[in-house]
């Protein structure tokens, strides 16, 4: 976490203006730990899907094992195998199904993290220049234009809950247009809509 | 004759996710990595349904759904959108744009085939 930059440090700053304690450094702190919350986020998703990968494959070793043992004990007799476990052959398939299933969803987050990952390289790269440009970098109104182009990237539910958690704290002239929060009536993963 | 769907993303990883879960069910998938790619596809053949992404290279999904209504042999086909996209906002987009439906990604193998069988 980067010093004096937590939201929890900050919360205050959303109805200040820029002649309270305002300062470009400030700000730029507060844009810093916007991008480390979004990775941090990101990085948690992963480790989530990645322990998912290795329990449905963990589960799909066991029953190969299984499957294999079951097999060395019936010597060939291929009529035991089939009489004996039909149903249960049923049940392994469908478990099987589900960790495949399971599997799949989990394999995308490879998909969510490089999207993810991406907004956030922008978002330093455009910070990076704008910080260096002290023309603009001293004028409270063009941080929150820059907040409000920047707060356009962050578009999945998760990162819009993440940048409206913080976006009051970014905030800064009296007229400024906030960021809408939309994470409330964004759908959730994995939802269906047929219009 | 399996029906043929067009698997519209840039992510290679997704493509490989989309096409296993497809092809399991016994489809036939087609994959393109962008809007102009899939567009190509389409103008010199036919596909029963287009799975699309949103944030492409070159062109994006919604782009390729407004694209796509415009050729004879597109417009009354599904088009599913699978994105990360959850805002209201984009969704309002793709939906002038003619697409049939709107998937939230990660998307569940289960439920995209249940949806795909009941738009085709």
């Amino acid at each position: 976490m980067l010093p004096n930059s937590s939201s929890d440090n900050v919360a205050v700053a959303g109805n200040q203006t820029p002649a309270g304690n305002w300062s470009p450094q400030q700000q730029t702190a507060r844009m810093l730990a916007l991008c480390e919350a979004q990775m941090e986020a990101a990085t948690q998703d992963s480790d989530a899907a990645v322990d998912t990968l290795i329990n449905s494959f963990s589960d799909l070793m066991n029953l190969a094992r299984e499957l294999n043992a079951e097999s060395a004990h019936s010597h060939g007799d291929t009529q035991t195998i089939k009489f004996a476990s039909e149903e249960e052959m049923k049940q392994r398939y469908q478990k099987l199904m589900r960790q495949v299933n399971n599997a799949i969803i989990a394999f995308q987050f490879y998909d969510k993290l490089s999207q993810r990952l991406g907004h956030v390289r922008y978002s330093l790269s455009t910070l990076a220049l704008f910080v260096c440009d002290r023309m603009n970098s001293q004028k409270p109104e063009h941080w929150d234009k820059l907040v409000s182009t920047l707060g356009r990237l962050y578009r999945t539910a998760e990162e819009r809950a993440i940048f409206d958690s913080i976006a009051g704290t970014l905030a800064i002239t009296p007229n400024s247009e906030k960021p809408k929060p939309i994470s409330q009536t964004a759908a959730p993963e994995g939802s269906i809509e047929l219009f | 004759m399996p029906s043929v769907i067009l698997a519209v993303d840039d992510s290679a990883s997704m493509r490989q996710m989309v096409r296993f879960t497809l092809e399991s069910a016994g489809y036939e998938v087609v994959q393109a990595a962008d809007g102009v790619e899939a567009l190509d596809y389409a103008k010199a053949g036919n596909a029963d349904l287009v799975l699309t992404d949103v944030n492409m290279p070159r062109m994006d999904g919604i782009t390729l759904v407004r694209e796509l209504r415009n050729l004879n042999n597109y417009k009354g086909i599904p088009i599913l959108v699978l994105t990360t996209e959850a805002g209201q906002d984009t969704k309002m987009q793709g939906k002038q744009a003619g697409a049939t439906g709107w998937i939230v990604k990660p998307f569940n193998p289960e439920q995209l085939l249940a949806t795909i069988n009941r738009v085709l």
